[in-house]
C-alpha cells in the first residue's frame, strides 16, 4: 500500500509538472490552432531567467518569478511577431516547421550564452513537507498542484467569461469571420502567446524547484511529453491538458514501479496509443463531427 | 532573358561545386607555418553543440591546453613539428562525425583524436582504417569504439573494464554484499559498465538485490527509483552513470538513502561542478584514472592552467584530451620520427604505441596490440566539496 | 530537317519530357557527375563520406512524402519504420556476411528489412484508421519511441544485437565508393515508383481520400485499404533505406531513432513541398549538407543553422521569392526549350503547355 501511494505521489508530481507544460500548450493550440513546438524551449529561457536573476543578481524570489514570466511573455510575443505572423495564411506544417526552427535557435542561443554545462536553481521557496501516516509529501508537489487547478480554472473563466477571451474564441472559431467582426486577430494571438509563454515561465519555475538542474536542452523532453499529455487530454481542451498531464504522469511512474523501469517508455506510449484509438479526440477533447 | 539567367546561374553553380570538389587537392602534404616549422595537424571530433556538448567542449579545451603547452615550451618546434589542433563539432551524430571526419583529411589531418562519445568513435575508427591513420581517442570507452580497428587505441578505460574493476574493488575491499545498480538503460555507456559488473558480481559471490534504471525520456524524475532501491535493503548502490544524472539522483535521495554507500565510475567525474550543493556529493565513492586536486605537480599544473583558461575545473574528460597530445608526442619520440624523417608516419607511429610509456595526468599508462590502455584506477570519495583519496581500510 | 520530322513524329519530346522524367534524368545526372568524382579521386573527403546517407535521407523523405503530401496525414514515427527496416535486414546481413558477397546480400536484406518494416507500418496504419491530424501524429510518435524501446532491450546471444551497446555491423560496413550504386538504384527506384504511384489509380484514390474522405468513400473508394497501403509502402523504403544506412557505420545504436530523427525527415519533406518528390530530393540535399557547409562557423553552426532554417520557411511562403524562384525551375526551363523547338518546327500549337509551366515549380500544396 505505502508503495502504491508512493508511486502515485511521485507520478503526481511528475504529471502536475507535464501539466502545467500541457497548458501553455494547449492554450495556443486552442486559438492559434498552431502547435508551437518551441514551448519547451521557452521554458528552458524561463528557468535559466530564474538562474541569472536570483542565483546571479541575488534578487528577491518574487522578482525573480516577475522578471522570468515577463522575459518569456516578451519572448513569446517576439517569436510570434517575427516567425509565426508571416505564414498566418501558410499551411499548418509550415508553421510547425518553423516553431522546430525556432527551437533548435533558442537551444543554440542558450547553448552560446550559459554553455552546455548544466546549472542549479536557487532554491526559492521552502514549502514545509507534509507527512501523514508515514508517507511524506512535498511541499513543492502540492502547490504545483494547487497552482496548475488555480490555473487551469482562471484560464477556464478567462477564455469563456471575458471580452478578451470571447475574442480569442471567436478567432479560434474563424479568423476571417473574427476580424468582420471587428475583432483584431494579430492582437488577440499576440495576446494569447504573451499568455501562453507566461504559463512556460510558470512552468520553467515548478520545473526548476522539483528537478533543480537546468541545461540549455532541459526543455525539448518535457515539452514533448507535455504535447503527448495535451493531446491525450484533448488538444485545444484546457482541464483536459491537466488532466491528460497529470494521468500521462502517473502511469509513468506506477508502470515504473510495478512493471519494469526498462518498458516504462513503451508501456505509457501503448497506454496511450491504445486511448487514442478508443476516444479518437483524446479524453475530453471534442469529436469533430465531419462535414458532408 | 530567363533562359541566359538560368544558365547563367547553373553555370555558376557547376563552377561552384567545381571549386568546393576540388579545392582539396591544393593541400601541401606536410605544410609548413610563417617560421619554417612543419606543421602536424591533429583532429579531434566531438559533440560541441547539443545534449553532450559539454564532453565534447571538454576534450577539446584539455587538448588545447595541451597543445599550447607543447608548442609554448619549444619554440623550435617539437621533434621540429609545430602542433596544430582543430576539433570538429558532430552533435553527438555518428553520421556528422563520418563527414566532420571527411573535412579533418580534406585539410590535411595527420593524427586523429578520434571522437568524444562511443558511437561517433566507432563510425571514425572504421573511416580512418582504410585511411591508414592512428586514432587516439580519449574517451570513446565503449569496446566497439575501437575493437576494429589495429590502428585505434584510447587513453580511458574501457566501459567492461570498469564494471569489473568496479566489483573487484568493492569485493577486495568488503565494501557491500548486497547491492542495488542505478543505471541508464538506453546509454551504451551504462550497459555496458553494468553487464561486466553483474557478471563479475556473480564470480564474486556479491549478491544484486535491486536493479532499477531510466532512459532519455525519463531522466528528470528519479523518485520511483529511488524509493524501490532505499526499499531493497541493499548496502551499497553502484551508479554507473554520468554525473548529469547522477547530480538529480542525488539531489533528489537527500535524505532517503541513508546508511547506503553510493559508488560510481568515471562518469561521475566533475560531479562537484554540476551539483547544486557539494555537501550532497558526500560520501559518494568514485573509481577513476583523474582527480583535480590529486597532489602531484603534473596535475596540479594542468588544473592550474585550465582554470586560468577556462574559468572551471577540468574534469577526467578534458584530462583524457590532455594526455592524448602528450601521448602523440611520446609515440612520434619512441618512433624516431620529426619533421625531417616522417617516411611512413602512421605505420611507425602505430607501431610504437605499445612500447611506450606515458606519465599522464590520468596516471601511467601503456598500451596493449588491441588499443586498451592499462593503468591502476584510484578510488576517490567526495567529501566536503573535495574528492580525496578513499582508504578502504578505515 | 525532313529526317527530324520524322524522328518527331515516332518521339513526341513534349510527351516524353514530363515532369517526372526531368526530374528523374536530373537526379540521374547529378549521380553520374558525383560518381566520377568520387571515383575519380577528385571529390573531397567531406563530401564522399555524406553521400550514401545523402541518399538514405532522400529516400526516406520521398517516401514520408507519400504519408505527409499524398495521404495528407502528419507522421512523427518514421524513424522508427527505418530502425526495424535497419535492425532486422542488417541482423540477417551480418549472419549472412561470408556466405553470401555483397552484391547479392545487400539488395536481399534491402527487401526483408523493407518488408519487416513494411509489417510494422501495417500495424502503425490501423489506428490511422481512426485518427487523424495532431491524433495520428502523436500515435506515430509513440509507436516510434515503442519501436526503440523494444529495439533498445533486445539483446540476444548469438547475434549481433547488442541492446543498448547497439548492432555491432562492423562486418558488413563499406565505404561510400562501394555503396553508392547502390544507394543510386534505391534512389532512383524510390523516385520511379513514388511517381508512378502516385499517378496510378491508387494514388488518385488516396489522394480522393485527403481531399475529402467521405466524398471518396461514396464513390467507392475503399478508405481502409488505401490509408493501410500508404502506410505499409513508405515504411517499406524507410526500411530499406534503414539498410543500406545500416552499411554506412560500424556500430549503430537504437537510440538514434528516436522523434528527433522523424522530425528532421518531416522538415526536408515540408520544405521541398508536399506531394513534391523533386523537392523532397533538392531539400535533402540542402539540409543534410547545410550543417556540413557551416563547419567554418565553429561554436555558432547550428545557431546558423536554424536561423537559415526559420529564413527558408518564411521565404519560401514569399510570393514575390516563389515567382522569382520559379523562373530557375529545371523542369520549366526544360518544357519552355521544348516548346521553343516545338513552335519553330511544327505548326501544332502547343495548347496545353503554358497550363503546365504555370505549375513548373511542382508546387501541389494540400490546403
Amino acid at each position: 500500500m505505502i508503495q502504491f501511494v508512493q508511486a502515485l505521489i511521485s507520478g503526481l508530481t511528475l504529471g502536475s509538472i507535464y501539466a502545467l507544460i500541457a497548458l501553455g500548450y494547449t492554450m495556443v493550440y486552442g486559438i492559434a490552432k498552431m502547435l508551437n513546438f518551441a514551448h519547451g524551449d521557452i521554458i528552458m529561457i524561463g528557468a535559466y531567467s530564474v538562474i541569472v536573476t536570483a542565483a546571479t543578481v541575488g534578487m528577491p524570489p518574487v522578482f525573480a518569478v516577475l522578471i522570468s514570466i515577463l522575459v518569456c511573455a516578451v519572448l513569446g510575443v517576439t517569436i510570434e511577431f517575427l516567425a509565426y505572423r508571416p505564414l498566418r495564411q501558410s499551411p499548418p506544417l509550415t508553421v510547425l516547421i518553423t516553431a522546430i526552427g525556432v527551437s533548435y535557435l533558442l537551444q543554440n542561443v542558450a547553448l552560446l550564452i550559459f554553455g552546455s554545462e548544466q546549472m542549479s536553481t536557487p532554491m526559492m521557496f521552502d514549502i514545509p513537507d507534509l507527512t501523514i501516516g508515514g508517507i511524506t509529501v512535498d511541499g513543492i508537489t502540492l502547490l504545483t498542484l494547487g497552482v496548475t487547478a488555480v490555473i487551469m480554472i482562471a484560464l477556464t473563466l478567462f477564455i469563456n467569461k471575458t471580452k478578451v477571451g470571447k475574442a480569442m474564441r471567436a478567432v479560434s472559431e474563424d479568423k476571417e469571420a473574427a476580424e468582420l467582426m471587428g475583432i483584431s486577430v494579430n492582437k488577440t494571438i499576440t495576446i494569447t502567446f504573451a499568455i501562453g509563454s507566461a504559463l512556460a515561465a510558470v512552468a520553467s519555475i515548478f520545473f526548476g524547484a522539483t528537478y533543480v538542474y537546468i541545461k540549455p536542452t532541459t526543455g525539448s523532453m518535457p515539452g514533448i511529453k507535455a504535447f503527448t499529455a495535451a493531446v491525450f487530454g484533448g488538444i485545444g481542451s484546457i482541464p483536459g491538458a491537466m488532466l491528460g498531464g497529470i494521468l500521462l504522469g502517473v502511469i509513468e511512474k506506477l508502470s515504473m514501479t510495478y512493471i519494469s523501469t526498462l518498458w516504462s517508455d513503451a508501456i505509457v506510449f501503448g497506454v496511450l496509443v491504445l486511448v487514442l484509438v478508443v476516444k479518437p479526440s483524446g479524453l475530453l477533447g471534442k469529436a469533430q463531427r465531419e462535414k458532408v | 532573358m530567363k533562359k541566359i539567367v538560368s544558365l547563367l546561374l547553373s553555370a555558376a553553380m557547376l563552377l561552384g561545386c567545381m571549386v568546393l570538389l576540388g579545392s582539396c587537392g591544393a593541400k601541401e602534404e606536410w605544410p609548413v607555418d610563417e617560421n619554417g616549422l612543419t606543421e602536424l595537424f591533429i583532429g579531434g571530433i566531438g559533440p560541441l553543440t547539443g545534449d553532450y556538448a559539454n564532453y565534447g567542449v571538454s576534450v577539446r579545451n584539455g587538448a588545447q591546453i595541451a597543445v599550447d603547452e607543447i608548442n609554448a615550451a619549444n619554440p623550435e618546434g617539437i621533434l621540429g613539428f609545430k602542433l596544430v589542433y582543430e576539433a570538429q563539432d558532430s552533435k553527438g551524430d555518428p553520421d556528422s562525425a563520418t563527414s566532420a571526419y571527411g573535412k579533418l583529411m580534406d585539410e590535411g589531418m595527420k593524427v586523429s583524436l578520434g571522437a568524444t562519445l562511443s558511437g561517433e568513435t566507432a563510425a571514425v575508427t572504421a573511416a580512418a582504417k582504410e585511411d591508414g591513420l592512428l586514432v587516439l581517442t580519449p574517451s570513446g570507452s565503449a569496446v566497439s569504439a575501437i575493437a576494429d580497428s589495429d590502428k585505434a587505441f584510447r587513453i580511458c578505460f574501457s566501459d567492461p573494464a570498469q564494471g569489473k574493476a568496479s566489483a573487484d574493488y568493492i569485493a577486495e575491499y568488503g565494501l557491500a554484499t548486497k547491492v542495488a545498480v542505478f543505471y541508464g538503460s538506453d546509454n551504451d555507456y551504462c550497459v555496458g559498465l553494468y553487464n561486466t559488473f553483474k557478471d563479475e558480481c556473480a564470480v564474486k559471490g556479491i549478491e544484486i538485490v535491486m536493479v532499477q534504471a531510466f532512459t532519455t525520456s525519463t531522466n528528470t524524475d528519479f523518485s520511483t527509483q529511488i524509493d524501490a532501491i532505499a526499499a531493497s535493503g541493499a548496502e551499497l548502490v553502484f551508479l554507473p552513470i554520468y554525473a548529469a544524472e547522477a547530480s538529480s539522483f542525488l539531489t533528489q535521495s537527500k535524505g532517503k538513502l541513508d546508511g547506503m554507500k553510493l559508488f560510481g565510475c568515471d562518469g561521475l567525474d566533475g560531479l562537484l561542478t554540476k551539483i547544486d550543493d557539494p555537501a550532497t556529493a558526500n560520501g559518494v565513492l568514485m573509481l577513476t584514472p583523474f582527480a583535480a586536486d590529486a597532489s602531484d605537480a603534473k596535475t596540479q599544473n594542468f588544473v592550474k592552467l585550465y582554470k586560468e583558461k577556462y574559468n572551471t575545473t577540468p574534469d577526467q574528460f578534458a584530462a583524457d584530451g590532455y594526455d592524448a597530445i602528450y601521448t602523440i608526442v611520446e609515440a612520434m619520440k619512441q618512433a624516431g620520427l620529426n619533421s625531417k624523417d616522417v617516411e611512413d608516419f602512421n605505420a611507425r607511429i602505430i607501431a610504437a604505441m605499445t612500447k611506450i610509456t606515458v606519465n599522464g595526468v590520468t596516471g601511467s599508462m601503456t598500451w596493449t596490440p588491441d588499443g586498451e590502455p592499462t593503468k591502476v584506477p584510484m578510488a576517490m570519495e567526495y567529501k566536503d566539496g573535495a574528492a580525496v583519496l578513499f582508504d578502504p581500510t578505515k | 530537317m525532313a529526317m527530324k520530322e520524322n524522328v518527331k513524329k515516332s518521339f513526341n519530346a513534349k510527351a516524353f519530357f514530363t515532369t517526372d522524367v526531368i526530374t528523374l534524368l536530373a537526379v540521374v545526372v547529378l549521380y553520374i557527375v558525383i560518381a566520377v568524382l568520387v571515383y575519380t579521386g577528385s571529390a573531397s573527403r567531406q563530401i564522399s563520406n555524406m553521400l550514401i546517407s545523402i541518399s538514405c535521407y532522400i529516400v526516406l523523405a520521398v517516401s514520408l512524402n507519400l504519408v505527409v503530401g499524398l495521404l495528407g496525414e502528419l507522421s512523427l514515427g518514421h524513424a522508427g519504420f527505418m530502425s526495424v527496416g535497419l535492425f532486422t535486414g542488417c541482423t540477417i546481413a551480418v549472419l549472412l556476411t561470408d556466405k553470401l558477397p555483397m552484391a547479392v546480400s545487400l539488395p536481399l536484406c534491402m527487401i526483408i528489412g523493407g518488408l519487416a518494416a513494411a509489417l510494422v507500418g501495417l500495424i502503425v496504419g490501423l489506428p490511422a484508421l481512426r485518427l487523424k491530424g495532431d491524433y495520428l501524429a502523436i500515435v506515430t510518435l509513440a509507436c516510434g519511441e515503442i519501436i526503440k524501446n523494444i529495439i533498445t532491450n533486445l539483446d540476444i546471444d548469438g547475434t549481433p544485437l547488442n541492446g543498448a551497446l547497439g548492432l555491432d555491423s562492423s562486418s558488413i560496413r563499406h565505404s561510400a565508393t562501394d555503396l553508392l550504386p547502390f544507394a543510386v538504384v534505391l534512389v532512383l527506384l524510390t523516385m520511379i515508383v513514388m511517381m508512378n504511384f502516385k499517378k496510378s489509380k491508387h494514388g488518385r484514390a488516396i489522394m480522393a481520400v485527403r481531399d475529402n474522405r467521405i466524398a471518396a468513400e461514396a464513390t467507392g473508394i475503399n478508405v481502409t485499404y488505401y490509408k493501410l497501403l500508404v502506410f505499409v509502402v513508405a515504411a517499406f523504403f524507410a526500411g530499406a533505406a534503414g539498410v543500406l544506412y545500416g552499411h554506412t557505420l560500424p556500430n549503430i545504436k537504437p537510440a538514434t531513432f528516436d522523434y528527433n530523427m522523424s522530425i528532421e525527415i518531416l522538415v526536408i519533406v515540408v520544405l521541398g513541398g508536399m506531394g513534391n518528390i523533386g523537392g523532397s530530393i533538392i531539400a535533402a540535399i540542402i539540409l543534410r549538407a547545410l550543417p556540413e557547409a557551416l563547419r567554418d562557423f565553429s561554436d555558432y553552426r547550428m545557431l546558423v543553422y536554424s536561423i537559415l532554417l526559420i529564413g527558408i520557411m518564411l521565404l519560401n511562403e514569399n510570393k514575390a521569392f516563389k515567382a522569382w524562384k520559379s523562373q530557375f525551375s529545371l523542369v520549366g526551363w526544360v518544357k519552355k526549350l521544348l516548346k521553343k523547338k516545338q513552335t519553330a518546327e511544327t505548326d501544332a500549337p502547343a495548347e496545353d503547355i503554358p497550363a503546365v509551366d504555370a505549375s513548373a515549380d511542382g508546387k501541389e500544396e494540400t490546403k
